[in-house]
């Protein structure tokens, strides 16, 4: 007798990047990431067929789709769409129950979100009328230094000054890291400087929800180390090691609640 | 099933301008009036026709009126700045004389602006920064019997305390209507939804008083005959969402149409031109004092400080309403440069919080920029409250 597998997947199309992960029942049994284009549909349709590829599944193997991300508005591909600030609560607490908070930082926005024991939100902020803490002011950034966008965080780890920065204003900020550049400061150390101006900049945001631990960070910018301890140091909080690329948590947050809707429908047992 | 007598309101309402326009030719004269204040009942018993000034949702409007009014004005008040800037709205351009008043400061700023560049007749009703002390509520009768005595100048005759007092009964008489019809919306298995009772609020403003108090008893009737007995009940799966905060004046239909869209479902309200003003309004004297003593008991309005929030009359009522209408979740909508609203975001939400309400805030503008940020929150803050509620359901099942 063979029982039939369930698999179930999340994709979630952000500014910067589409990402999808599946689920098998209570793994990750593979994930995709690529580049959002132009097409929000057909982004969100590369991450899944990476994902699908990578796990050697066809679409029809799959029970059930949440779309999430700006994306999710149209994703035909998808049973039904949530927002990503459900989907990263749901991602964080399926990887690490104990987490109360969730600083969600993306390619065009950064949130903070608390949420319970069973991974519902309880309160959230966002900020998304500034491009301060987002991946698209650090992708300037990268611009003006010269560097990889994944590169930042280890260059600004080296620092051994903090040059502070007036200026979280992508434009502003711009100009002024290029005066910083010309006066003679180091790179490393002005990055320095950018991530807290940051950290203190979104710590305005936690001002309005709250911060309890366990710590979580997620979306693309989590991937910068230098920011990480940025806001450590300036919420004065340990972050948790995610298990995952970060980046993926609200593709796998939508993973977790397609599997949670295709029960709730009685698709699967 | 649609309310027919919606319709016959809808198409009332097209026809008003010129129907208006008649009236003046016929020597009647139309007062538009703004502030939460302004004892209409007054204006009516002089046999003025009363229209209210309450316009939004149009950016560029906000633009024109930024021309004159400060840039720190609230995007409403530069927008009705702006309409007079075109005169081109239908009933605007019908209005012989203007009637603001100073319970928000940035509403006399606007009567100003307005008489100083548009040349418009305007009076402006005093009101006091606190309504609870002797002297206060002194002033407003004092403001009130001015205010009285400034349209009698225009209007050319004395006003007779019989006409008033059929004027008060008129008026308690659509508030009392529109608060029995305000309950069927909230009720389960709804046959009229917030929005369109929201409506029927806002043509109020705009039609003759008594076709509207006809109108409004017929369309009580059908709802009478469509259900009988409407029981407010909470559904787990609804998402029953309050709005709060700063005014939704006629033609701004953003933050509606985003929480609608988003599968939320509007219960009730608490804002300036939705069901709070025509609420507890006890009018025991008749006269302009009395009157004004009976706007002066009621919810009182943000712009008007007081710091004990334990015996805040605006937060006690807005508890109350979130009770009676079964609400799950708080939107608090406060306008860009609106400060008596979004200085209370805070406390309002703290004082929630204590009794496990989620109030989410709404910060905006009559721009469309902000559109999809806004549907993200909104619909983050539907689910939220949809996933709590279903979830109490589970543990009470
Ligand atoms: S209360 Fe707010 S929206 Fe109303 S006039 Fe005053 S500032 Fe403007």
């Amino acid at each position: 007798m063979s029982l039939k597998r369930n698999f179930f997947a999340g994709v979630d199309v952000g500014s910067l990047a589409a990402k999808s992960v599946i689920l098998e029942d209570g793994k990750v049994f593979a994930t995709g990431l690529v580049p959002s284009g132009f097409d929000s549909v057909e982004s969100g349709l590369n991450a899944l067929n990476l994902a699908l590829e990578t796990a050697g599944l066809k679409k029809e193997d799959l029970t059930y789709i949440v779309g999430t991300g700006y994306g999710r508005v149209s994703a035909p591909y998808a049973n039904k769409a949530v927002t990503e600030i459900t989907c990263h609560a749901k991602g964080a607490n399926f990887l690490h129950p104990t987490v109360r908070t969730i600083i969600d930082m993306g390619g065009q926005d950064c949130k903070a979100i608390r949420i319970d024991q069973d991974g519902a939100v309880v309160d959230f902020a966002m900020n998304d009328k500034c491009a301060a803490g987002t991946g698209r002011f650090l992708e300037v950034m990268a611009g003006v230094f010269k560097v990889k966008l994944e590169d930042l965080g280890a260059l600004s780890l080296s620092a051994t000054e903090l040059v502070p920065m007036s200026s979280t204003c992508t434009v502003f900020a711009e100009s002024e890291t290029i005066s910083l550049v010309a006066r003679g400061e180091k790179p490393a150390n002005i990055l320095n400087g950018i991530h807290h101006a940051i950290a203190n900049r979104i710590s305005g945001l936690f001002a309005r929800v709250g911060i309890t631990s366990d710590v979580f960070f997620s979306g693309g910018v989590a991937k910068n180390t230098g920011m990480k301890t940025a806001i450590e140091e300036a919420l004065k909080v340990t972050i948790v090691k995610p298990e995952i690329d970060p980046q993926l948590i609200g593709a796998l947050g939508a993973a977790v609640l397609a599997r949670n809707f295709s029960k709730k429908q009685g698709l699967w047992s | 099933m649609p309310i027919k007598t919606l319709e016959v309101i809808r198409k009332r309402l097209e026809e008003r301008p010129a129907e208006l326009r008649k009236l003046r030719e016929s020597g009647q004269k139309v007062v538009g009036w703004t502030g939460y204040n302004v004892p209409e009942e007054i204006i009516y018993a002089l046999g003025f026709i009363p229209i209210r000034i309450a316009i939004g949702g149009d950016d560029r409007l906000v633009e024109v009126g930024g021309r004159y009014a400060s840039s720190k004005n609230c995007v409403f008040i530069r927008e009705i700045v702006g309409v007079f800037s075109e005169n081109e709205d239908p009933y605007i351009q019908q209005t012989d004389i203007l009637a603001f008043d100073a319970t928000c400061l940035q509403n006399f700023r606007a009567a100003e602006v307005i008489e100083y560049y548009f040349k418009k007749d305007v009076i402006v009703l005093g009101v006091p920064r606190n309504f609870y002390w002797e002297e206060g509520k002194e002033y407003f009768g004092k403001e009130a019997d001015e205010f009285a005595r400034l349209l009698e100048e225009r209007a050319g005759v004395a006003l007779d305390l019989a006409k008033l007092g059929e004027s008060v009964a008129l008026y308690n008489d659509i508030r009392k209507t529109l608060k029995s019809i305000y309950t069927f919306q909230a009720a389960k298995d709804n046959v009229i939804s917030w929005v369109e009772v929201f409506d029927l609020i806002q043509a109020g403003d705009l039609l003759d008083k008594k076709e509207y108090l006809s109108l409004l008893h017929e369309t009580l009737a059908e709802l009478r005959a469509l259900q009988h007995n409407p029981i407010i009940e909470v559904d787990g799966s609804e998402g029953r969402i309050f709005i709060s905060g700063s005014l939704i004046p006629r033609g701004d239909r953003k933050l509606i149409s985003i929480i609608t869209s988003v599968g939320g479902r509007i219960v009730g309200d608490d804002i300036w031109t939705g069901i709070l003003p025509h609420l507890d309004l006890e009018i025991k004297e008749i006269s302009p004092a009395g009157v004004a003593l009976g706007y002066l008991n009621r919810t009182p309005h943000a712009a008007l400080p007081y710091l004990d929030l334990e015996s805040d009359r605006r937060l006690k009522k807005l508890h109350e309403l979130l009770g009676e209408f079964k609400a799950q979740g708080v939107i608090y909508h406060t306008l860009r440069y609106c400060d008596p609203f979004t200085f209370k975001a805070k406390e309002t939400k703290d004082v929630l919080a204590k009794s496990d309400i989620p109030v989410l805030e709404i910060h905006t503008e009559y721009a469309g920029s902000d559109y999809e940020a806004l549907r993200t929150r909104l619909e983050a803050f539907v689910e939220m409250i949809k996933i709590k509620a279903e979830s109490a359901a589970e543990v009470i099942v």
